[in-house]
This record gives C-alpha cells, structure tokens and sequence, in this order.
C-alpha cells in the first residue's frame, strides 16, 4: 500500500518534472523576443551610451529612443533622436523594422540638412559606433536562427543557437541564458568561426517599470579587440500613446514633441 | 723579461695547460643552450629611443600593426584578377589568413578585425535615389564575369582601397595582414606559401612582402647562413694552411685555438644574458680568421726556425721572444678597433664591437698556451722533416708552388721598395687624392629590402608589387593640434555675444528696459553662462554643465520659438566646443588636403591615406554619389555628421587609425614605394617644404613613425656613431703604436698602411655607387683593428733586423723573408677565410665578405709597399741613435 502510493507519487513528481521541463524552445524563443523587444504598445527611453575602446579612451552618446508596435512580434517602427554629443545634436536615425524583408532606415544629418535612406544588407553592422550592433538593439528575427535547449538550471533556459545562413553572419553560433522568471535574456555569448568565444552581450540591471520587466543597463563587452559599450536607459515609459505619422520622414527635420519628453 | 718566459708553464707542463684551456671553454659551452635569438632590427635602437617610443605610441594610440601584404597578381587574364576563379582564390586566402595564429604562442596572430581584405572591407555606394548602402566588399566569391567586374569597380571607387587593396589597373589586388607581433610575420609567409602552393598550376602570381616580413625573413636567413658560413670559413682556412704547410698535425693546432675561441666567446655572450642579434650572429665568422693570425706568426717563425736547432723547446723559446710583444700588440689594437664600436649610440654594434674584442684577447692567450703546449706535445719524430727552410732552388721535388712563388715574389718586392721608394711615395699620395675624389660622392642610404639578392622571392614580391600599387612601404605622419581652450569667462562673452548679436534688435542693448521674448533668453543664456564661468576653471566641465543647463531649457521650451532659441544656443556651444578637435575642422583638413597633394606629386609618395578621404567620399555618398560631391562638408558638425554615418558600417573602428577620439590628432598613412632610406629623407625634405610655404591654419606639432622612418633614424645614428668610433679607434690606436715604438713618428708610419685602405675601401665605395650602408658602416672600424696587425709585426721586426745589422739596406732583406712570408700568409688566410661569405644569398653577407677580402688584400699591399719605402726615405730619422 505505502510502496503504491509512494511510486504513485513518484510518478505524479516526475509528471511535473517532465511538464516544466517540456516548455517547447520555440515558446521559450518566442516568450524572449517579446519580452526584450515589444513590451507595452510603444515605449520611450533616454539612452546613454558609454563606449570605452581597448586604451580606455570614452566616448559617450545620448540620445531618445520611441518605438511602437504594429503587431505583436512583428513590424516596429523606431525614432532615435541624438542629443549628443553636442556636434550630432538633432541627428535623427528612423527604422521601419519588418520580419520578412529588409528594414527601411533613414538618417537625418541636420547639419548637412541631408535626409538620407540607408539600404541595410545586414543588420550586424555597428550602431552608431559603438560595439553594439543594430540586431542587438532592434532585435534579430527568431526565425534566422535555430535554438536548442542546452540546459534549464533553477533561474535559466540556456539556448544554444546557431545561424540558418552562417554567411550573413560574423558569428558561428552563442549561447543565451534566459530568465526563467521574465524570459529576458541575460547575456549572450558570441563564438567565431574558429569557435572563439569572442563577445558578450549582458542585462546589467532590471527593472519593472509600468508593470513590465525592463533592462535599464546593458553591456557589449568585445573580448577580441578589447573595449566594451554600455547602456543605460532612463526615464522608461510604457504605453505613452505614439502615433504612426511620428515615424515618418516628415518629423526627420523637426523632432515631434514626445521626443522633447 | 723576454717573450718565452710567459710561455713557460705551456713548456712545462703541455698536458696541463691544453686540458685547462679545454675545460675553460667547456665550462663556457655550457651556457649556450640558454640562447635567445633576436632578429627584429627595431632593436638597432634603444628600446627608450625617443623615435621607437614615439612609434610604439603611436601605433598604440591609431591601433596600428605591422602589415605582411599578400598580393595576387594576374596580367594574362583580360580582367585581370577579377575573374571569378581567382577571386575564388583570393576569398580562400583571405579567411585562412584571417585565422592564422601561432598553435604554441596564441598571442602571436594575424589581427583579423584590421584585415584588409576584399571580404571584409566595406563598401559605400548608391542604391537607387536618395539610398546609400553599406556592405561587405565581396562577402562570397562571385560566379560570373559581371559580379567580378562589378567588385572591381565598387572597390577602385573608393578612394581608401583604390591604389592600396587594388590596382588601378585591375590587375593586381592585396590583402593586408596586421599582425599581433611582427616576430609572427616569417610563419604567416610559410603558412600562405604552404597553402598557395595547395592551387597547384593558376595563371596568377602571388607575393608576399612587407617590411616585417623582410626583416624577419633576413633574420632567420641569418641564422641558417651562419650555420653554413662559419663552419665554410673554417673549412677554407683549413685548406689554405694545409697548403701553406704541409703538415695535417700542425694546423690541428690553430683549428683547435679557433673551435675554443668561438664556443667561448659565444658561450660568454650567452651566460652574460646578451640576446644574439643579427651582428652578434656574426662574431663566428670574424672571429675564426682572426683567431688563426697569430698561429701562424709562430708555425711560420717555428717552421723556418726548427730545422736550425731541432729542438722544439729552444725554438719555440726563440720564436716567442720574436713574436710576443708584436702578437700582444697586434691583439689589443685589433681589440681596440672592435671595442671602439662600443662608443656607437647602437647597442647591437656594441655588444658585437666588445664581444669580439674579448674573442680576440682570449685567441691572443688561447694562442700563446695552447700552440706551443701543442708542439711540445709532438712525437719528434714527427717534426724530422718539418719546415725544410723553403729558399729557392732548395725545393724537393712535389713541394708547395705557392711558397716559392711567395718567396721570389717578396725577394723582388724588397728590392723594388728599395730603390723605387720616391715612386712608390708620390703613387701613394695619388692614391690618397683620388680616394678623396671617391669618399666625397659617398651616398648614405640603406634599406632591409636590399638586403636580399636581386633573385629572392622577397625582392620580386616587393618589385612587382610596387609596380601595381602605390606603394607597400610605410610611413606614419602624426600631426597634433596645439590650440588651447580660452579660460570659461571669455567663452561665455563670446558665446552670449553671439546670441545677441543674432537674436536681438540692432538697437537694443542688454540694459533697455523694454525687451522682446528671444532678448530675454538670451539675457538668461547669458546669466547661466557667465555665473558657470564664475564657478569653473576648466573648459571641458564649463561646457558640459552649461550643455545640461541649456538642454533643461530646451525640453522646458512651451513654444517653438523658445525651443528654437535654445537649439541654436546649444549649436553655438556645440560649434565652441567642437574647436579643439583640430582635425573636424574644414579649413584643417583641407590644408591637410593640400599637403598630401604635394607629397604625392614631390614623387615619393604613391598615395595618402587620412580622415580627408574618408571624409570626402563618405559625404560624397551621402550627397549621392556624384565625382562633383567628392568634397569636404563645410562646417565641424558636417563633418562630424558625415563620420557618425560612416561609423554605422561594419568597421566603425577604422576612423581610430586616422585620428583619435577627441580628434587633436590625426594620423596620414603614407605608402611609399620604396624602402630606400633616400626616398625617407626626401620624403621628409618635402613636407618641411611645404610647411615653410604653407604653414597650417592653426597651431601644428608634427612628428613621424613606421619602420621606414625608424630606419632612417637609426641610420643617422650609425652614420655618425661609426664616424665617432673610428676617429675614436684611430686615436688609441696611434697611442698605443706611439707607445709600443716609443716614439710617436714610429707610431704615425704604422697608420700610414691603416689610412691608405681606409681612404682606399671608402673612395671605392664612392666610385662604384656602393651605398653607405649597415655592413659598410661597420667595416670602418674593423680595418683599423685588422689592418694595423701587418705594420706592427713588419715595423717590429724591420726594428729588430735593423738592430741586428745596423743598416736598412741589410735589415731588409732579413725582413722579407720570414716576416714577410707570415705577413703575406696571413693577409691572405684572413682574406679567404671571409670569402665564404659571397656565396651568401644575404647582402650584408656578401658586401661584408667582399669589403674584408679587400681590405686584408690592400692593407696586406699597403703595408709591404709603402713601409719598406718610408723607411728607406726616413731611415735616418727613423734609426738615429
């Protein structure tokens, strides 16, 4: 009697067991994604960026970033407004993001009263100088990649993900701890080609702001070169109510008013 | 005391004395596996040299690295190498350059971040109207004629590459590999060799060049050379006495002194923590001839001696009273003449310079024990037959050719010094007059790449390379920006002046009682400007927290023309604060513009590379792409604007060798195509030329660094740092003659042979257009150490015969005979002994090998012509009692 009820037990344990285990990847992926890239409706944060190359020489960039949702893991629309430093002042980066083609970006210089579009043939290129790179902040689609659940410790889901087409990328595969909790990830290793590993991608802090898990400071560190970049975010807003027509080549010359806060 | 009795315990106790002397220097051998080689010629200098300091700064501050360059070339292609089956090839190469590193040392790598490669360089064109586009040059090998074409073009439109990834022509592109250390750049040649050798039979070429890669190439071709030279040089001295004199068993002897030499000296250098360096690889080889000379000053007096007494102790007695004081003398000047290299500014010349000094003392003492302990050592039986006197006539059948050809030689030479001796004094006054004519057309130039033979792959590599691109030898042009900031008070005038002069009514002033809104804010900009201005000091916190200050306002603004007025306030502060980048500035970079035109047409310089054309062809793009937009932006912040954009591609890292953060300074990357030291020097004549004629806008420190430059300096240094040592060896060496004479115009007659080869060597150096360079320098002082050896032991000895027979008609014949004989063996042993050396595929090698076998060959002639003849015209002050 007792050694049934015991095995039943055992059973129903490892019946949970299995079930917790069993989160699919794809859910796991897909969880992550919106929990990095689209929490809320629209969003809008100050960044501060501190870019320190391999001599310890600081660079610092500042600047406002407005986003909004037009579907749910899918098309985005980006406003960078530059703030410094002080000869960028007004420099207006916008980006149309889509999953199934290539994004459209623009680029406002305001003092050579230029607009300009700029083709993206890959997103791996650097943002703004510093050693993140545009996939980093606007988010790679999940479906370039293939994950696979490496290890599920008490906190993380730890992915192992490599590149459909390896060629478009500079990486050979990374791997990626997820919070268990909020389903951010938490950093991010990079390996090259010769299986290097040979950056790090890192949520320094988090924080709940209007109800959503928020990474307020992040870090690149370039292991190869040396130098690394970090990013805090302050005055984070969620669900602030941004139209459509702010993302549009109209409002490059003459940032809209939610950028001034 | 006379010569033999320092010889005694040699006689005494021969066993003894060879077995210590062995021991000695087996003691010493035992240091030398702790060798640690060497071969970069950086460390011709100093490592605190000023100019290699400012180099490793500089390279340290740009992230710059020495560069091998791989070059394809295809001339039998109509499209050149952009045909899609060797770009194939180039692709190939590239990634496996680009992962190469040392399996043993990780740190020695290829730096592939910096590669420039046609896979990983970008490139920034028109993608339709108003859209430019940034992507990798090549990022997979293209398949058809049009995508080959088409890299080709993308890649010669771009000012950065065009010239220096590929040729204008299309026939020939490049891939340039930084290097972690240069010391790495031998294996990556052997690695890309191993895997182009893997193509088999293609119609392209590939080079491979670069200075490292010819100084690091030279200095492990040095060392296997030395393994061969050395061991070549002792194998031709063997020979030549073998010839000389016949007996196996005696000149064992002086091979064993010349073994014991080199492994203690070398062992000596070694246990004394010295690095062998590419001069101290050549101790060996000057030590081994110069260790047989006074051998066979005693085989050569015993061998014409022994046969009178057939006692060997009483003639080694008699032959160690002859030769101790001139072998003594001759040892220290030659030691001399080396150690004289120790006052060059070059602390390789110097450890080589001191190094053989002592090898040349311990052969003198080697010599002196060991010789004499070894003859002793000899059955006598052995010696029955050993140095039949060689007189003329008196020569048995099979007998040497070479000795009487000698001895009837110098029996005539006596004779014709003799009565000839006005003649052969006015020859060598010409002599002189037309050395003079050949030192003054001297040219002073050097260059590692000459160092290889016109047939080594290195060479080729750097001449064809050089003919398709601008140039792959480098020189780094620093300019720094030396404005000062004015203190906060007179910015925050200047900056609230401005904002009035602009916003305000023209006649208004500050203090009228009735202002419009736009007078008021600036009135505010004004009162936060000069009260900051109060508090701080410094110009860099005055604009940061006046930017903070201003920004606040900015968000504050409640209508446009509010928020307009503290945008342009916080342009204004932007544009101040931007005047301490130098290098963002138009009118800078566009005298920087001016400048590298003119060092390009001045000719030395194939092309320039710096934030001007960065600048301009990024702007041109962003203004689409005409050849009319390629132009500077005309404010700092366009500029600025125009490099933020750039910074958005694949490699924002590249601006960061041109110039630095705070943009005060910037860096032009010169290709030159030659290597030559001349190239150098009038490369730097031109732009002190044009600074004179167009000094720069604002205040400019300038400064140089690269290899190329580097050689320059420490070419300088040996220039005048071997002048200053041969003057100074000079100098002793007529001391010490003055004072082994005693008697200073003795003293002057033996520097007369050392002056006539100098005068001669360097006055054929002029004429034949040889260029004054490393090993030429270097032989200045070893013919006075070399050369002065024969007027010693002929000075010596004419004193001694002179005293013997009271007249120089007498004494002569006497000094033609046995001296003479030892002399002209020994000119002519050291002389052979070097020629090895020609054979060398090395340059230094052969020039030295050449340069030493005329020096002994004229020292040698010098000394038998013009002494003989001196002394007739002087005998009477000479020999006055």
């Amino acid at each position: 009697m007792t050694s049934r009820i015991l095995a039943l037990s055992l059973l129903f344990l490892l019946a949970s067991a299995t079930m917790a285990w069993a989160m699919p990847v794809a859910e796991i992926v897909e969880r992550a994604n919106l929990a990095s890239y689209y929490a809320g409706d629209d969003g809008r944060s100050e960044v501060r960026m501190t870019i320190t190359d391999a001599q310890g020489r600081e660079r610092q960039r500042q600047f406002v970033i407005l986003r909004l949702n037009l579907e749910e893991g899918g098309r985005q629309l980006y406003y960078v407004y530059f703030e410094r430093p002080a000869d960028v002042r007004r420099m207006v980066f916008m980006v149309h993001k889509y999953l199934e083609r290539e994004d459209d970006r623009w680029l406002f210089l305001p003092d050579l009263d230029l607009v300009r579009r700029i083709a993206a043939a890959d997103k791996r290129s650097s943002f703004v100088g510093s050693h993140f790179l545009y996939e980093d902040v606007s988010g790679r689609a999940p479906t370039e990649d293939r994950h696979e659940l490496a290890e599920e410790t008490a906190v993380h889901y730890v992915l192992d993900v490599t590149p459909r087409e390896p060629e478009t990328v500079e990486f050979s595969r990374y791997r990626v701890w997820i919070d268990k909790e909020n389903f951010l990830p938490v950093k991010a290793e990079y390996y090259d080609r010769g299986d290097n590993h040979y950056r790090t991608v890192e949520a320094l802090e988090i924080e709940e702001i209007d109800g959503f898990p928020t990474v307020v400071k992040s870090r690149v560190m370039d292991l190869e070169g040396g130098g690394e970049t970090v990013m805090e975010f302050a005055s984070v807003r969620y669900d602030i109510g941004l139209d459509q027509s702010l993302f549009t080549e109209r409002y490059l010359r003459r940032p809209p008013r939610e950028v001034r806060r | 005391m006379s010569g033999h009795q320092w010889i005694l315990p040699a006689l005494n106790r021969p066993r003894l004395t060879i077995a210590l002397l062995v021991l000695f220097a087996l003691a010493l051998a035992a240091m030398l596996p702790r060798i640690t080689v060497d071969t970069n010629p950086e460390n011709m200098l100093a490592a605190d040299e000023p100019v290699r300091l400012f180099h490793d700064q500089v390279k340290k501050e740009f992230t710059l690295h020495d560069m091998v360059v791989l070059g394809v070339v295809n001339e039998e292609h109509p499209d050149g190498v952009f045909n899609p089956e060797t770009l194939g090839r180039v692709l190939d190469l590239s990634r496996f350059a680009q992962d190469l590193s040392d399996p043993d040392n990780p740190e020695h790598r290829v730096v592939k971040r910096y590669v420039i490669a046609p896979d990983v360089v970008d490139s920034i064109e028109q993608d339709g109207p108003g859209q430019i586009r940034f992507e990798w040059l090549m990022p997979a090998a293209p398949t058809t004629r049009e995508e080959a074409l088409a890299v080709r073009d993308r890649a010669l439109n771009n000012p950065m590459l065009a010239g220096t990834m590929v040729s204008e022509d299309g026939q020939a592109l490049a891939i340039y590999l930084p290097l972690s250390t240069k010391e790495y750049a031998y294996q990556v040649r052997r690695a890309l060799l191993d895997r182009i050798e893997q193509f088999g039979a293609v119609p392209e070429e590939f080079h491979i060049t670069g200075l490292p890669v010819a100084e690091e190439t030279f200095g492990v071709e040095m060392f296997i050379q030395m393994a061969i030279s050395a061991p070549l040089a002792m194998v031709a001295i063997f020979l030549l006495m073998l010839f000389f004199f016949r007996q196996l068993n005696m000149i064992i002897a002086p091979m064993i002194v010349a073994m014991l030499t080199v492994i203690s000296t070398m062992g000596l250098l070694i246990g004394t923590g010295q690095t062998v360096h590419i001069m101290s690889s050549m101790i060996p080889i000057f030590l081994m001839p110069i260790a047989v000379v006074d051998s066979i000053h005693i085989l050569s007096d015993f061998f014409d001696k022994y046969q009178e007494s057939r006692n060997r102790e009483k003639t080694l007695k008699e032959v160690m009273d002859h030769l101790f004081t001139p072998m003594l003398f001759t040892s220290l000047t030659s030691a001399a003449g080396f150690a004289s290299l120790a006052l060059t500014p070059i602390p390789p010349v110097q450890v080589f310079g001191i190094f053989v000094a002592i090898g040349i003392i311990l052969a003198w003492l080697i010599t002196i024990l060991l010789v004499p302990a070894y003859i002793m050592l000899l059955k006598e039986e052995k010696l029955a037959n050993f140095g039949q006197r060689p007189v003329a006539g008196e020569l048995k059948a099979g007998a040497a050719v070479g000795a009487p050809l000698l001895v009837r030689h110098l029996n005539w030479l006596g004779g014709f010094t003799y009565r000839h001796a006005k003649l052969i004094a006015g020859g060598s006054a010409l002599a002189l007059v037309v050395a003079a004519i050949g030192i003054s057309q001297i040219q002073v130039n050097d260059n590692p790449m000459k160092w290889f033979t016109e047939k080594h792959p290195i060479r080729q590599a750097d001449r064809v390379l050089n003919q398709h691109f601008a140039g792959t030898y480098e020189a780094y042009l620093v300019l720094e920006g030396l404005d000062q900031e004015p203190a906060p008070a007179a910015l925050a005038t200047e900056l609230w002046e401005s904002l009035w002069n602009q916003h305000a009514h023209p006649d208004r002033v500050p203090c009228d009682l009735f202002l419009d809104p736009p007078e008021w804010w600036t009135l505010e900009a004004r009162y936060e400007a000069e009260n900051l201005a109060k508090e701080v000091t410094d110009p860099d916190e005055f604009f940061r927290r006046l930017e903070n200050k201003w920004e606040e306002r900015l968000f504050a603004a409640e209508d446009d023309a509010n928020y307009d007025f503290w945008l342009d306030a916080l342009d204004r502060l932007g544009e101040m604060q931007g005047r301490g980048a130098t290098f963002r500035q138009p009118e800078v970079l566009a005298w920087l513009i001016e400048l590298e035109e003119h060092l390009i047409r001045a000719g030395t310089v194939g092309k320039s590379n710096s934030l001007t054309s960065l600048v301009r062809k990024v702007y041109q793009e962003l203004l689409g792409g005409e050849p009319a937009d390629y132009r500077l932006p005309e404010s700092a912040a366009g500029v600025s604007q125009t490099l933020m954009a750039f910074q958005n591609s694949h490699r924002p890292d590249d601006l960061w060798h041109l110039t630095t953060p705070d943009f005060r300074k910037a860096n032009i990357w010169l290709q030159l195509k030659d290597g030559d030291n001349m190239v150098m020097e009038r490369t730097l004549a031109d732009l002190e030329e044009f600074l004179a004629a167009h000094p720069p806008p604002v205040e400019l420190r300038h400064d140089w660094a690269g290899l190329t430059y580097i050689n320059v300096i420490w070419q300088e240094k040996m220039v005048y740092g071997m002048l200053w040592a041969f003057l100074g060896s000079f100098a002793v060496v007529y001391l010490m003659m003055t004072l082994l004479f005693r008697s200073p115009l003795w003293g002057l007659l033996a520097m007369i042979p050392i002056s006539v080869t100098v005068a001669f060597i360097y006055g054929l150096i002029g004429f034949i257009g040889k260029d004054y360079d490393m090993p030429v320098a270097v032989l200045s002082a070893l013919t006075l150490g070399l050369a002065v050896d024969f007027a010693i032991h002929f000075l010596q000895r004419s004193r001694q015969a002179y005293q013997e027979t009271g007249s120089w008609a007498a004494a002569r014949s006497r000094v033609f005979a046995e001296p003479a004989r030892a002399i002209s063996r020994n000119a002519i042993v050291v002389a052979v002994g070097f020629m090895p050396l020609l054979a060398a595929p090395l340059m230094p090698y052969k020039t030295v090998g050449f340069f030493l076998a005329a020096i002994m060959a004229v020292s040698g002639l010098a000394t038998m012509y013009m002494l003989p003849a001196a002394i007739r015209l002087l005998e009477k002050r000479l020999f006055k009692r």
